[in-house]
């Protein structure tokens, strides 16, 4: 199977910064994410990788070799677009056998391959159907064994669930990390849903304005955010604000609170002022008795808002340290009105800081 | 070494990037250049054509000073003129009620509108004149007076003026402006003349200029009910000295290349249905 | 049909309501009479006219003389003429615009070729009739300019070469079939999805691959359809013909039959003109049909 290297690529559009010196290794049979915001430059990275833009400068080497020199239509890559992508004059059988048609291969061979292939997508049974006869999920089914119908090296993902309702979305995205773990090929999928990008892939890159902030697996991007843009865009972050009054035993005061970082790599100097993230299930409540104050260790929170997210509610909290935001189980927070004063406790283990 | 090739290797791959991007078919260059020809030729040859033939001691543009000091080029460019207005005119105070109206109140009529804003194409000018010639004739009044083209032009701008105003009023919300309007206590010809005119100027204004270059390059229906309008002019004096009808070919080119200017400064979709204009009534 | 509203019925009048919509409806249309009564007096009843004319004779006796008279010479030939020219230029401009269209299209085409070439040809399309004829003439007229300049080339184009023959006059028409094309076919091609083509690529398809397996049956509805509307256009055409001074055209003869010039004989007008309609309709339906079918797949 193949690897994809992407070595210094930069792409401006006019003014527009589209690409930044991007690097990244994927190695054989891996799949990862390209993950970021509208404009992060990750379309056009693939894109490039597929041969519909061309970089201003860089390289693009698939199994050691360069393809920036080759047209689209020669680099055996399988792509799956966002939507709209089959053809409509073309059942989804001859939508599928079509890259085997142009390749020249027989009837019988092109016929056994597209059964196979919408087999594995669980469309077998929708052969003879026009596009425009199927719903979104199966058009996207059919775009992805029509990409692997060639046998790529590579396989490239833009998007291909955005479109769908997200039922639909969750569904797909199993199915299609199942086909990729089935076929063990090396696949690039570009989204910006951090769900979507965290529960499917070996490694995540994620990414703002051309450039790649953080390279890792999901558990890693996750918990162990690098860059503060990280911490933000992938699921919920507490922002403390505080000031370094140790270095050495990596202590900072947040308001009245001090609190160790885990980190031993931390290397704000005393005096400066950091940011210190928490994750909202890392933050537990307690409730109060009228009267009485908190434990050691943990200090007092009014609630501010309820949000029921199902089987977590998110409280919305106004403490000494700043505003914050914990989830705790729903039924925990069945007992919680606004403006109740509560305890809380931050797990400080998981207390991430931005590197300098 | 392994610094060495990587940097010999960088050069050749942004040659290929940049001509890789580049690259443009040459068949669509040939397509390209073949419609070119097409469209710029035949001006070329019009310029070349009435400036030519002179004889020694002449102007070079001694074609267009004869023309221009023919009297007849300004009563007939005159008489086109006119006629031309006249057909905005009566076009206008006719199809912005009707399809202000069916827009508003009628909107099960606009498939039939639609149809009928079909039917010049149906019913070309040679046919239309066939079948309006006997009818006329009996109505010597109209029939000699050069109003009867205004009013026959009418028809041929119908499906122009039609789609223009009907897109125009699409695009605005009409109900709301006029319910807004009858609500401030606003009679209904008023909120057409102060509300609902002023958001349909575009569609308007080039609807009439569309008008305009219809009326003013008609010559089917002018020749056979033998008015001296421009293009009548520009064929009775071309087909005598070719190099005056030339120069007077010149002469339309530019007015059409002036309207075409004027449509397209409005910006608005004009600029398709421009095209479809006149090629019919030709 | 839909009933107009008037947003004037009292509620919980439901005993009265029907009454009033449709007098307010019957109001309403009083509001297009004049409209209709235009359009009936300039265009419904000639054309119901010259039908009925073309079963008449001088006297107004019921007669098929008329519709026989178009097949008796010189007509039939005259028809077949039109009809020769009309699909010439309308083969010519219909596949010329197709190429035109998807090369102004083209992503690595200069920006300006896509404006330059919409507005010339909202231009070249309104240059038709007598101002066409003549730049035609001095175009490739026996002393135009191009043919001078082929003479000086060593190639004389005359006599076998004639502005007044089947594919002079079609090139003629070219002028402004080709811009009509163009205009009418980028929205066309246009509708050809990015997706398509890049899918098409992406796996393993060259340009004209892309064009044999999806691009052209996508498209061929529009582009007969199309070609069916410039047949039409040049079918119905006149002015140009004349003043080219083409002869044997259904247009033309219609117009020598009316004025008198060669004789007059209005009946066998009214005959020719019929079947002219005759055609037209058919050639309309036929565009309807194939633009139904187009937008099956465009949409």
């Amino acid at each position: 199977m193949a690897t994809v290297e992407l070595r210094g690529l930069c792409r401006t559009f006019g003014s527009v910064v589209a690409l930044d010196h991007l690097d990244l290794e994927v190695h054989s049979g891996e799949f990862v994410s390209l993950l970021g915001p509208s404009g992060c430059g990750k379309t056009t990275a693939l894109r490039i990788i597929a041969g519909f833009e061309w970089p201003d400068s860089g390289e693009v080497l698939v199994e050691g070799q360069d393809v920036l020199g080759q047209a689209a239509n020669k680099r055996n890559m399988g792509m799956v677009f966002q939507a709209y992508s089959l053809f409509p004059n073309l059942t989804a059988q001859q939508n599928v056998e079509f890259g085997l048609r142009v390749r020249k291969e027989s009837r019988e061979k092109r016929a056994r391959r597209a059964r196979e292939l919408l087999e594995l997508v669980g469309l077998a049974s929708a052969m003879d159907r026009y596009p425009r006869q199927l719903s979104g999920g199966q058009q996207q089914r059919v775009a992805l064994a029509r990409s692997l119908a060639i046998e790529p090296r590579v396989l490239l993902l833009d998007e291909p669930l955005s479109a769908l309702d997200a039922k639909v979305r969750v569904q797909l995205r199993a199915e299609v990390r199942r086909i990729q773990l089935e076929l063990g090929i090396t696949t690039l999928y570009v989204t910006h849903d951090q769900e979507e990008a965290l529960s499917i892939s070996d490694r995540v890159a994620v990414m703002s304005q051309g450039r790649i902030e953080q390279l890792g697996t999901p558990a890693q991007i996750y918990r162990s955010p690098r860059t503060a843009f990280v911490a933000n865009f992938v699921g919920t972050m507490n922002k403390l604000e505080g000031t370094v009054v140790s270095l050495e035993d990596r202590v900072v005061r947040c308001g009245p609170l001090l609190l160790q970082v885990p980190d031993p790599t931390f290397n704000h100097p005393a005096g400066e002022k950091v940011e210190l993230f928490l994750r909202p299930e890392d933050i537990s409540i307690g409730l109060l008795s009228n009267g009485d104050k908190p434990a050691p260790g943990l200090f007092e929170g009014r609630v501010t808002s309820l949000t029921f997210l199902g089987p977590v509610t998110r409280v919305g909290l106004e403490t000494e340290i700043g505003p914050l935001m914990a989830d705790v189980s729903s039924a925990v927070a069945l007992g919680l009105t606004a403006d109740t004063v509560v305890a809380v406790k931050l797990d400080s283990t998981s207390l991430r800081s931005i590197a300098r | 070494m392994a610094q060495v090739t990587a940097v010999a290797e960088a050069r050749p791959s942004s040659h290929r990037i940049r001509r890789a991007r580049n690259r443009v078919p040459v068949w669509h260059v040939i397509w390209l250049v073949i419609a070119a020809l097409v469209f710029l030729v035949p001006i070329y040859s019009v310029v070349q054509f009435s400036l030519a033939g002179v004889g020694p001691g002449q102007s070079p543009f001694h074609w267009y000073l004869t023309v221009f000091d023919d009297p007849m080029f300004r009563s007939s460019f005159w008489l086109s003129i006119q006629i031309s207005l006249e057909t905005v005119a009566v076009s206008l105070v006719l199809m912005v009620p009707t399809v202000f109206w069916v827009h508003l109140r009628l909107p099960g009529l606009r498939p039939v509108m639609d149809l009928i804003s079909i039917l010049p194409f149906v019913v070309p000018p040679i046919v239309l004149v066939v079948g309006l010639l006997p009818f006329l004739k009996n109505i010597t009044w109209l029939f000699v007076r050069p109003e009867v083209l205004s009013l026959i032009y009418v028809v041929f701008a119908l499906p122009f003026l039609y789609r223009a105003l009907d897109a125009g009023l699409r695009a605005i919300d009409l109900r709301t402006l006029v319910e807004a309007a009858e609500s401030l206590g606003a009679k209904m010809p008023r909120t057409l003349l102060q509300v609902i005119l002023p958001n349909l100027r575009a569609a308007i204004i080039g609807g009439s200029l569309l008008t305009v270059a219809i009326a003013m390059g008609e010559y089917t229906v002018a020749s056979l009910l033998e008015f001296s309008t421009f293009p009548v002019y520009t064929y009775t004096i071309g087909t005598s000295t070719a190099y005056e009808g030339v120069a007077l070919s010149f002469i339309s080119f530019i007015f059409v290349w002036a309207a075409m200017l004027a449509l397209y400064l409005l910006g608005r979709g004009g600029r398709s249905a421009a095209a479809v204009a006149i090629t019919n009534y030709n | 049909m839909a009933l107009a509203e008037s947003g004037m019925q009292p509620v919980g009048l439901a005993g009265r309501a029907p009454r009033k919509r449709s007098r307010s409806r019957r109001w309403a249309l009083l509001g297009v009479l004049p409209f209709f009564a235009y359009i009936s007096i300039f265009l419904l009843i000639p054309t119901g006219e010259l039908i009925a004319g073309a079963f008449r004779t001088a006297n107004g006796a019921f007669t098929l003389s008329n519709i026989s008279d178009i097949f008796r010479a010189p007509y039939p030939q005259a028809f077949e003429f039109s009809l020769e020219l009309s699909a010439l230029s309308a083969l010519m401009g219909g596949v010329l615009g197709f190429l035109v269209a998807n090369a102004v299209l083209h992503h690595g085409v200069p920006r300006f070729i896509r404006p330059a070439f919409v507005s010339f040809s909202g231009m070249a399309a309104n240059f038709a009739g007598v101002p066409l004829g003549f730049a035609y003439i001095a175009t490739l007229g026996t002393l135009g300019v191009v043919t001078t300049l082929l003479q000086h080339l060593g190639l004389d184009i005359y006599p076998s070469f004639s502005l007044q023959g089947l594919f002079g006059c079609a090139l003629v028409y070219m002028y402004f079939q080709l811009p009509l094309m163009i205009l009418l076919m980028i929205p066309v091609i246009e509708g050809l999805r990015k997706e398509w083509r890049e899918s098409a690529s992406n796996l393993g398809a060259s340009s004209l691959e892309f064009w044999r397996y999806i691009g052209l049956p996508v498209v061929t509805p529009s582009l007969l359809g199309l070609m069916v509307l410039l047949f039409g256009n040049a079918f119905s055409a006149y002015a140009t013909a004349e003043t080219l001074g083409v002869s044997n055209l259904v247009t033309i003869d219609i117009a020598n039959l009316i004025n008198g010039d060669i004789t007059l004989d209005p009946q066998d007008a009214y005959a020719l003109t019929l079947a002219m309609i005759v055609i037209i309709v058919i050639t309309i339906i036929v565009y309807a049909l194939l633009q139904r079918r187009a937008s099956r797949w465009l949409r």
